[in-house]
Order: C-alpha cells, then sequence, then structure tokens
C-alpha cells in the first residue's frame, strides 16, 4: 500500500468553482451515479465521481492536471441523475473554467476577460484603443517601408483599414496570446503525465500521431456529443458553430494566400471575391452555420436554465461574442455590395466603416483574447483528448455503453442512447485499424459475462 | 358460595358444521357434574348473551365458553362476579383440523373436558389494595427529567425532582446552542433548557431537590420510601413510581491513545470543544494560538469492539452542529469531518446538507489509522478507506474526538454480589468459598459507591443492566420498562438519544410511570398483564428456605428475610408466574393459575389406550406470542397434528415441572413447551422465562433418564410471533418424532 497522501484542503479554491457555477458541489455523497450513467466515462479512470471529492476538497492540483474533466461534454446526464443535486456536469464545466484561468499566462488576463463588469474595458475600450491606434500609426507606417498604392488599398474597407495593417495588427496580437497558450498547454500536457505516472498508469500504448488522428476524426465528427441523452440537441448547435467557424476560418486564410501568395506565385488575384465566388459562397455558408449555431446555444441555454444547470458569465459572453461576430460580419458584407467602392464620402460610408469597426473589436476579443476566454477549449479539450488517447483512457468507453434505465420514464430515452451508442461503436471500429477492431473485439467478448452479471443483480 | 358451572357451545363461525354438538355436550356431561349445559348457533349475539345473563341470574357463577379463542369477544364473555373460561373451539380445533373427523371430535371433547375442571376450581381474584401514593419521583434534573417532571405535573401529579449537581439543566445546561428542534431543522439552535428551569421552578406541583443523593429506597410502586440528602439535610417521604433519567457520561478518552488523547495536546474530546465553543475562543490547548484546522474524527472509541460497540446516536449530529459553530465563530476557519458513516436521522438530513454546503466543512469516509503529535504541534491524523480512494494525512490545529455516551447506571447485579461476596468473608467461612468471594470483592470492589438509587431490594440496589449495560429492555415493543415495576428508564440512561428525542423519552417514561400508579392503586398489574387482579399465594409454613423464587423472580420482587424466607411485595409483581415454576414445594399459587389447577386439566385429558395408536401429546404454550400465534395460524387455516392438546401458561417460566411428570404418568408420550426468545435482544415478556426454562430443562433430562424414558419426549422451543406460520410444521414434526419413537411405556399404568 502506497504512502498516504497530505491532502492540503483548499476552501479559496472550493469557493471559486462554485462561484464559477459548481453551486451544488458539495452536496455530493459520492454514491458514483454519475459515473455510472456517464457514457463518456472510462472503467480505468472514471468520471466525474473522483473529480466530486477532489473539487469538494479543493484539491486544485488533482483537477488540474486532470484530462478527464474535458472528456465531459455537459451533456447533463450525470446530474439529471444525480441522488443529492449535486449537479456533476456544472461542476466539471466550472473546473474546465478553472483550468482555462489556471493555464493561462498571464493569468490576470483569463480573470478580466471572463468578467461581465470587465466588458466596457476588455471589449471596448482596449481594442478600440490598439485599433484606433493602428489607424493613425497607418500612414507613418506605410510612408517609412513605402508601401500604399496597392490595388486592393482602392477597395472599400481597405481604404480604411488596409490589408497589410489587418494581417499584420491580428497576427501579431493572436501570435503574442498564442505564445502564452502554447506554454499553458505544455504546462498542462506535463503535469497530466505525471499524475497518471504518480498513479503507476501504464501511458503511451497508443502512439501520439494516432491519438491524434483518432482524437480530430472524434472532433469532426462530434462523436462525444452524440450520446448525450439528456441534451442530445447540443450536438447540431455546437456541430454548426464549430464548422461555421472553420469555413470562415478557412476562407480568411484562403484570402490571406490570394493576396499575397498567389502574385507571387504567378496566380491571378482574385480578391476581393465576388457573390458567385466559390469561396464567397463557402463563406456565406458559414456565416450562417454560425449565427445559427449561436442563437440555438443561446435558446438552449435558456430553455436549460429552467431545468438543470444556468450558464455562467464564461459562457454567455463568449457565445454573445461569437454571434456578434457573425452577425457584424454579415452586415459589414452587405454595405459592400451595396454601398459600394465608389461610394466615397457621406453617411453611409460613415455607417459602413463604423460597423466595420465594431466587427474589427469583435474579431480581436475572439482571436486575441482566445486563451483566455471560453474559446480556449478548442485546445485545452483537444489536448485532453489527444493524451486521454494516448493514456488508453478511451479504450472501454465504446464497450461501457451499457446503463441500466434507472427509471421507466427515460426508458426510452435510454433504448436510444443504446442505439446510437451502437452505431457510434460501430463506427469506430469500421475505422481502425483491423488489427486493433480485432483487440477491440476481443475486449468486448470479455467484458461480456460481466455486464450481465450487472443487469442480473439489478434485477 | 357454592359453584354452579353453566358450559355453553357456540355453533356459529363452521363450530356447528365441523363438529358433532350433541355428542360434544353429552361427552362434556357424563363426565363432569355441569349444572347447565347448552348449545347456541350465535353465542356472541344478544340473544346468546341474554341467554348467559339469564343463567348467572339463576345463580350461575363459573362460564365455559366453547367457542372462539380468548381473544376476541373478551369484553362480550366477560360478566361480573363470574368467572369465564373459553374454550377455543374456532382457532385451535375447528380452524386448524379436519372437519367431522373422528380426532378432532376427541379433541374438541378433550378441551371442553379441560375447560369445564378448570371453571371448577378457579377463584375469581382478589386485588391487593392498599393506600397508594401518587407522587412521582424523577431522579436526574437534565433534558429528560425535566421533560418527565413538566409532563407529570401537568397531567397533575405531584413530583419530587432529585438533582445531584447544585443546578437543574444536566449536560445541555452547560452548552451553548443545540441540534435544531423544529423546522426547516438547518441551524443550531439556542439552548432552551433555560425556559423549562424556570417552568419548573414556577410550578407548585413539582418539588426540586439539588445536590442531592438518595441514601435509600423501600418498598414497592405505590409505597416507595425515599430517603435522601440534599444540600446537607436529610428528607424523607413516599412516592409511587420512579422515572431514572440519571443521563450519561462520555466515553473515557483516555482509553483512546492511538487517536492522540494523551499524547498529542491538541487533541481533545467533543465535550471540551463544547465547553471551547462555550467560551468562545477557538485556540489550541498547546499554545492558546488560534485553530484554524479543526479536524472532527467521528466514532473515536464507538462502533469498535475495543471500545463501545454501539453507535451513540448523536455524536454525528454534535459535530454537525460544532463544525457549523466553527464557521460562524471564524470564517477563516475550516473544518474536516472524518466519519464512518454519517448518521443523520429523519429530518436532520437537512441539518446534514445545511453543514455540506458549507464550502469550509470538509467531509469524507474514513477508517481513522492513527492520531500522532506532528511539528509545531499539530496533530496528523492518518486514514485509510476513505472516498478519496487513497490513504491520506491530514494536517489540523486542532482535533476533536467524537466520543460516546456511556449511561450513568449501576450495575446492580455486580454490586449485590460484591454485597453477598463481603458478607461470606464477614461470616468467616473458610476455604475456597472465601478465597472465592475475596477474588470477587477484588475484582467488583471499584463498584462501591456507584449506587444510584440504593434500593433495598433483595436483588441489588440499583435497575439491572442488559445490553451494553444500559438498563433499558432493549426490546421495541416494551419502551422504558426497566426490571424494576415502578422504575422506569428514560434518556440517556436509557439509550443514547439526542436532546429532542430525550425530552420525549422523559414524557413516555413519566406516562408509564402514571400508569403504574394508577393501575397499582386499583390492585391490578402493569405490563404486559395489564389489570390482571391476582397476585401470588404464599404457603409460608411449607417454606423450606431454597431462595429460588427470590433469586428468579426477574422483578426483584421478593425481599427475604434473615432466614431466606421470601417476603412478597404484591405490587412489584408482574404476575408472570416465575416463582411458581420455581418452587419445588409447590407453596405458590395464584387464584386462577396454579399447580393443582393445570394439573388438573392435563389429567381431564382423555388419553387413549396403547393399542389405539393415537398418540396424545402435551403443549404448554406461552400466552405472550407462541398461542397468539397458534390462533394466527388457525385464521390462516393452517392445519397441524390433532394428537395435540394444548394449555396456555403465563410465561414459560411458570412451568412447574411436576406438570411435565404429571403429563408423563398421565400417557402423554410428548410435551412440547413453546416460549419466547431469550438471551440479549430477548422478545421474552418477563425477560428471564425462556431462559429459566432452558436451564429447568436440564433437569427435566435427568429425570427422564431416571425413568428411562427418550429425552426427545420433551421439547423446547422458542418462537415470536412473527414465525406464526412455522408453528403448525414445529407440532407436526414433534408429532412424527414422538411416533417414531413409540409409545409411553407409562399409558394406561
Amino acid at each position: 500500500m502506497a504512502e498516504a497522501v497530505l491532502l492540503k484542503p483548499d476552501r479559496k479554491f472550493v469557493e471559486e468553482i462554485i462561484d464559477s457555477g459548481g453551486g451544488d458541489l458539495k452536496l455530493c455523497v459520492q454514491c458514483a451515479t454519475c459515473s455510472v450513467v456517464c457514457d463518456l466515462s472510462s472503467d480505468s479512470s472514471p468520471f466525474p465521481r473522483k473529480e466530486m471529492i477532489w473539487a469538494q476538497w479543493g484539491l486544485k492540483d488533482r483537477l488540474m492536471a486532470d484530462p478527464d474533466v474535458w472528456l465531459c461534454h455537459h451533456c447533463m446526464d450525470c446530474s439529471e441523475r444525480c441522488t443529492r443535486g449535486a449537479k456533476p456536469g456544472d461542476v466539471l464545466a466550472a473546473v474546465r473554467e478553472q483550468a482555462i484561468k489556471h493555464y493561462a499566462t498571464p493569468q490576470f488576463l483569463a480573470g478580466m476577460v471572463n468578467r461581465v463588469k470587465q466588458i466596457p474595458v476588455m471589449f471596448m475600450l482596449m481594442p478600440g484603443i490598439l485599433l484606433l491606434l493602428a489607424i493613425l500609426l497607418r500612414h507613418p507606417i506605410e510612408g517609412l517601408l513605402g508601401l500604399g498604392g496597392s490595388v486592393h488599398d482602392e477597395a472599400f474597407y481597405a481604404s480604411f483599414f488596409p490589408h497589410w495593417l489587418l494581417i499584420a495588427f491580428y497576427t501579431s496580437l493572436t501570435m503574442l496570446a498564442f505564445v502564452g497558450l502554447l506554454g499553458g498547454l505544455f504546462k498542462y500536457w506535463k503535469a497530466m503525465k505525471a499524475a497518471d505516472l504518480a498513479d503507476g498508469r501504464q501511458i503511451g500504448e497508443t502512439g501520439i500521431i494516432t491519438s491524434f488522428i483518432r482524437t480530430v476524426t472524434t472532433i469532426l465528427l462530434h462523436r462525444q456529443f452524440g450520446r448525450c441523452t439528456q441534451r442530445g440537441n447540443r450536438q447540431w448547435t455546437h456541430l454548426f458553430a464549430f464548422y461555421g467557424f472553420i469555413a470562415l476560418f478557412a476562407v480568411t486564410v484562403y484570402a490571406v494566400f490570394d493576396l499575397y501568395l498567389f502574385p507571387v506565385v504567378g496566380l491571378d488575384s482574385m480578391y476581393p471575391f465576388n457573390l458567385m465566388h466559390p469561396m464567397k459562397i463557402l463563406a456565406n455558408i458559414g456565416g450562417v452555420l454560425l449565427i445559427a449555431g449561436c442563437v440555438k446555444g443561446i435558446l438552449d441555454q435558456k430553455k436549460d436554465a429552467g431545468d438543470s444547470s444556468g450558464s455562467t458569465s464564461f459562457d454567455q459572453i463568449f457565445i454573445w461574442l461569437l454571434l456578434l461576430v457573425g452577425v457584424t460580419g454579415f452586415i459589414t458584407e452587405v454595405f459592400r455590395f451595396t454601398v459600394g467602392v465608389d461610394a466615397h464620402g457621406g453617411a453611409m460610408q460613415f455607417t459602413a466603416y463604423a460597423i466595420y469597426f465594431v466587427h474589427l473589436m469583435c474579431v480581436f476579443g475572439l482571436l486575441v483574447y482566445l486563451p483566455y476566454s471560453k474559446f480556449a477549449h478548442i485546445w485545452y479539450r483537444t489536448l485532453a483528448m489527444v493524451y486521454a488517447e494516448y493514456s488508453g483512457r478511451t479504450k472501454e468507453i465504446a464497450g461501457s455503453a451499457m446503463v441500466v434505465p434507472v427509471a421507466t420514464e427515460v426508458q426510452t430515452a435510454e433504448t436510444q442512447k443504446q442505439e446510437s451508442s451502437e452505431e457510434a461503436s460501430a463506427d469506430e471500429s469500421e475505422e481502425t485499424s483491423a488489427e486493433e477492431s480485432k483487440e477491440e473485439s476481443e475486449e468486448e467478448s470479455e467484458e461480456e459475462p460481466e455486464s450481465t452479471d450487472k443487469t442480473d443483480s439489478t434485477q | 358460595m357454592d359453584r354452579k358451572v353453566a358450559a355453553y357451545i357456540c355453533r356459529g363461525c363452521s363450530i356447528g358444521e365441523a363438529l358433532d354438538i350433541e355428542a360434544l355436550m353429552e361427552a362434556a356431561s357424563d363426565d363432569f357434574e355441569v349444572d347447565i349445559i347448552r348449545d347456541h348457533e350465535f353465542l356472541c349475539g344478544d340473544e346468546g348473551c341474554a341467554l348467559i345473563a339469564q343463567d348467572i341470574q339463576d345463580g350461575v357463577n363459573a362460564l365455559v365458553i366453547a367457542a372462539c379463542s380468548p381473544r376476541f369477544m373478551t369484553d362480550t364473555f366477560t360478566f361480573d362476579g363470574c368467572h369465564s373460561e373459553r374454550v377455543n373451539l374456532r382457532e385451535q380445533v375447528v380452524w386448524s383440523h379436519e372437519p367431522n373427523d373422528e380426532d378432532t371430535q376427541m379433541m374438541a371433547e378433550d378441551y371442553l373436558r379441560m375447560g369445564i375442571i378448570r371453571a371448577q376450581k378457579v377463584d375469581i381474584p382478589v386485588p391487593f389494595e392498599e393506600e397508594v401514593d401518587k407522587t412521582l419521583m424523577v431522579v436526574g434534573g437534565g433534558t429528560t427529567g425535566i421533560s418527565a417532571a413538566l409532563d407529570a405535573a401537568n397531567a397533575g401529579y405531584d413530583v419530587v425532582l432529585v438533582e445531584k449537581e447544585a443546578q437543574l439543566g444536566g449536560w445541555m445546561g452547560r452548552f451553548t446552542r443545540q441540534i435544531p428542534h423544529t423546522a426547516p431543522y438547518r441551524d443550531p439552535q439556542p439552548v432552551d433548557i433555560v425556559d423549562r428551569i424556570s417552568e419548573i421552578e414556577a410550578d407548585d406541583r413539582i418539588t426540586v431537590y439539588t445536590e442531592a443523593a438518595i441514601e435509600g429506597i423501600t418498598g414497592q410502586p405505590g409505597q416507595f420510601d425515599v430517603r435522601l440528602k440534599a444540600n446537607g439535610t436529610s428528607s424523607e417521604f413516599r412516592v409511587g413510581a420512579i422515572v431514572q433519567a440519571t443521563g450519561w457520561k462520555p466515553y473515557d478518552a483516555n482509553n483512546l491513545g492511538h487517536l492522540g488523547y494523551g499524547t498529542c495536546p491538541n487533541v481533545i474530546t467533543n465535550v471540551q470543544m463544547e465547553e471551547m465553543l462555550a467560551s468562545g475562543q477557538l485556540t489550541r490547548p498547546s499554545d492558546g494560538q488560534p485553530a484554524r484546522r479543526i479536524a472532527f474524527i467521528q466514532c473515536a472509541g464507538s462502533r469498535d469492539q475495543d471500545h463501545l460497540p454501539y453507535c451513540s446516536a448523536v455524536c454525528c449530529r454534535v459535530s454537525l452542529k460544532q463544525a457549523l459553530l466553527v464557521r460562524e465563530m471564524d470564517p477563516e476557519a475550516d473544518a474536516y469531518i472524518l466519519y464512518k458513516d454519517i448518521r443523520s436521522p429523519g429530518q436532520y438530513e437537512d441539518f446534514y446538507i445545511r453543514a455540506q454546503e458549507d464550502s469550509g466543512i470538509f467531509f469524507t469516509k474514513a477508517e481513522v489509522t492513527g492520531i500522532s503529535n506532528g511539528d509545531g504541534d499539530n496533530p496528523r491524523i492518518e486514514a485509510d478507506d476513505t472516498l478519496l480512494g487513497e490513504k491520506i494525512a491530514l494536517e489540523a490545529d486542532l482535533v476533536v474526538l467524537a466520543t460516546g455516551m456511556v449511561p450513568n447506571a449501576a450495575d446492580s447485579e455486580a454490586i449485590r454480589n460484591l454485597v453477598d461476596a463481603e458478607a461470606v468473608i464477614e461470616k468467616g467461612e473458610e476455604g475456597a468459598q472465601l478465597e472465592k468471594a475475596k477474588q470477587t470483592v477484588e475484582e467488583l470492589k471499584h463498584l462501591k459507591g456507584t449506587e444510584l438509587l440504593n434500593l433495598d431490594y433483595r436483588q441489588g440496589p440499583d435497575l439491572p443492566a442488559f445490553k451494553y449495560d444500559f438498563p433499558d429492555s432493549h426490546f421495541i415493543c416494551f419502551p422504558y420498562e426497566s426490571r424494576r415495576t415502578g422504575i422506569y428508564a428514560a434518556g440517556c440512561t436509557r439509550a443514547p438519544n439526542d436532546s429532542l428525542l430525550s425530552r420525549e423519552d422523559g414524557s413516555g417514561a413519566a406516562l408509564k410511570a402514571i400508569q403504574c400508579m394508577e393501575l397499582t392503586s386499583r390492585g391490578e398489574a402493569v405490563h404486559p398483564r395489564w389489570g390482571d387482579m391476582s397476585y401470588p399465594d404464599f404457603a409460608l409454613d411449607r417454606c423450606t428456605q431454597c431462595k429460588r423464587c427470590t433469586e428468579e423472580c426477574p422483578f426483584g420482587t421478593l425481599n427475604e428475610d434473615e432466614k431466606g424466607t421470601p417476603m412478597p411485595n404484591p405490587t412489584r409483581c408482574r404476575r408472570c408466574g416465575i416463582c411458581l415454576g420455581a418452587c419445588p414445594e409447590r407453596i405458590i399459587s395464584f387464584s386462577d393459575y396454579s399447580v393443582p389447577i393445570t394439573s388438573a386439566m392435563i389429567k381431564a385429558v382423555e388419553v387413549p389406550e396403547e393399542w389405539d395408536e393415537k398418540p396424545r401429546l402435551l403443549g404448554l404454550l406461552c400466552e405472550n406470542d407462541a398461542y397468539p400465534a397458534l390462533d394466527a395460524a388457525g385464521l390462516k387455516r393452517i392445519r397441524h397434528s390433532s394428537w395435540i392438546r394444548f394449555i396456555p401458561v403465563r410465561c414459560l417460566g411458570s412451568v412447574n415441572i411436576v406438570w411435565i411428570s404429571d403429563a408423563l404418568s398421565k400417557g402423554f408420550d410428548g410435551i412440547i413447551m413453546v416460549g419466547c426468545k431469550s438471551g440479549d435482544d430477548y422478545q421474552c415478556h418477563f425477560i428471564k422465562g425462556s431462559e429459566l426454562m432452558e436451564t429447568r430443562s436440564e433437569n427435566i433430562q435427568e429425570k427422564l433418564k431416571q425413568l428411562a424414558l427418550e429425552e426427545e419426549r420433551v421439547k423446547l422451543v422458542q418462537l415470536s410471533i412473527d414465525e406464526f406460520e412455522k408453528l403448525p410444521e414445529i407440532i407436526n414434526e414433534f408429532a412424527d418424532e414422538i411416533e417414531e419413537i413409540g409409545m409411553n411405556p407409562f399409558k394406561g399404568l
């Protein structure tokens, strides 16, 4: 038996989790219903039961080194069935918020970016000043570097905020923030690994590359969302916003290439794209998807606030910002095509520029603050999911889909879930290499008698 | 007065269809001189009752009602000044045997004969009535005692409240806050005992003695004469009944060295913690620095075979309360609660949730393996089997051991053994007896001076202790009952209780005591033979001073004179008849229950000749559980062997061995005795009845050997009422066994 571990209970951290939306955390009596009903929980490292007791005792180090908190997709299956109303789903969400704040560099930014009170400073004053500064410094810099006179500068918005400035401004600031993010990710990976090694867990059985490919496939297919029963519709919400954002991001990157790379390699630059350009069509579809996803997300949150989980400012600021980026983007586009290139001067142009400015401010909030806001989940979650593969956690998940219905009224949902998870596991085995699928099926057959026992004993 | 017996046979409830009533009437009148014998279609109806009433008017003074079980229609068939003997033809004959069968008919005839002979021999009891004092004495002025005193006074009884301390209030009087007594059961409440103390002081019916010690109590319920010394002056008075609410003391933490008590300066008990909370300062005993990390160790020495094997039921809630108070006094302080199980029954779940909700109260299940003194006198706790799934260590500023409750009760039987041993030494005995006495004195001398009630009872000065030293009956059906009639244990001396339950306990015990005083004043018995007016009569001229009755009476009814002759105290008696069963000279009898009456009933059975191949079995059934169990089996129409004849007895302990020999010489082939369960968790209504019968059975086996009879012919069975479905099966198995052994060779001699 291992040496006793000295616990250092931390009330302040408990209170932070409570403030981040885990308000009922302390009610947990460790009955483990949550881990049993969770379809994403693995047999070798089940959650969220252990996270609940760690959170109750304020054991921050453990929670900050725990990949399992990110395997949770906040479907609320556990919160719904919790025998004491401790809402483990919300607690894990709060822990994730704490993780983003914990790994953020510099940390104070994470504190400010997620506070409603700080919105005027962080999302209006700060980007406003920086953008204005950029506009003011535009001509001196152009003169200094001998820029200007490019055909693109004649474009409608480019005369207000030229492309070189746009790219330079956002790339430099985003990259700056990204350095901090990389540090956080690196620390997180190290912490997860150290915790598992201390636990004596075998890790690295699945290679990093394989783990990464599997994770990306899972994310692209939104497989984990598909396992939810309590809030299953969130799969579509997230899917819309996710692909909307990807499309818009892809078009942006393409536009940069079009502007600066194509002329170098001798291709014709098509920028600014007309409405029928394939990239423009993609961008418009992406925008619609993004807005649809955000609106649905906000409506879902409103609905859920009534029954089980309320969202926090951490969630709210992010989703509204994402929506604003989409909406202001569209308005900006509309002005470009209606007011036109030639409409120099006048109220219309001023309005167009003003809206474009707001759009730029929103984009600033989204991209530059990414490592500090909920948006950081795209990195932390991906990293944790890769790590989960790497440490062998996800191996048993497909086999653990056997859930005994807890009440008759959820039986139908339960059956549906079983079906869908069966489908999911079928998908998975198709994709995995022949060798692995063999392994998996062996494992499944080994587990079968055990699961029959379980069913018997509950009957 | 001449006895005029009338027998009535009811044909109702299918009795008439299952038996040949005419033959039955003929058999009864042939064998006995019954003055009147009648049958009726529906005896318990108005017409039937009118018929009986008419006969009584015409001079009948003893009735034999052959109908349903005596457990039914009791009031209907009770007539003033007339003994009413019930013959159970319904449940135990027609409902549990083949109808219109030869054996069933023989059975009914036997029961009728037994009933008639009993009606001829039984006398109507004349109650023992003497001047009775209806003052209640409450010993102990804590939560329980105050409650008992107030409730009895409010019910119109005079109360004497005796407290050993200078002030009333007990433990609760020293605490700042109590666990919530009222909805919403979430926050500690101010201690409310002060208000109740002033109520006591304002009540004219209540006399309070403080700094008091009882020097002696003589007499019996209704006539307890108390001598006590209070505030330096002696008083003497008479009371009718006593509630013992002497409370509890904390388990001695000096035995908890493994939990750091005595070795770590910063390990204290929950009682010390209460004092600290009352002082308003949360400081470490070692250096007087503020205690900011306070660990509560639950079940410290409780639920532990090496210490207190039981749960004291309150420590969990006390620690929840103390943790909440710690948090209230110092918001920067944390409380860790390490428990085996949190026990917060009923509404107290909300209290537990309240404590859980506090971010500064940390909970985990844990098996604490040790507490040692760490750096800077910080206790270091090590625990295994935690909810964190691993061995943990915790450092605290202060550790509070949640120790359990030990009853403030004297071990009466041990004290009596001590007194006896001392008498042996004083008498100048020699040899082994002296050695043994010396050893006993050595072992028990620490008990000297622990007496609380100082009762002048042959069996010891206090309430006899049961399991875990609590004097309570421990059986769910007999709350507050002790083994001393008229003395009721309540509060933490009865069982570990919280303050709310202690209050209820006080009320309950006061009601029991009032019941006792009222019944005693009418010459009636208390639980479980409420209203019984018979009491034992001792033909002392034939007594051999064997002391069996004085020793075996479970209730200490009998004192002894110097020679060892029993000195009855009728109102202490519960009328179980155990003395009657014990007496080898058969000098003890009740007017309606005695050795000759039951012997006559046994002899009234017609035992068929050996060649008839109809064995006869005698069943002696305890009236408390076994007899109703057989009725219940009859109600369910479960059949049993028709070779058996049952006689109800007051308790298995009241079975005199002579009945066994009578039955064997009469030609019965086997005897089965069914009584209640004995042991620590006994269910025997007279506590020791079944146990005594077990001991006596050894003598019976001896007797069987002398007669060259098989041991299996006499069987002892213990049964509780919920096992009624087993009883017919037990009877049938016994019948099969006897058939295998063969007929009693004494048959027909």
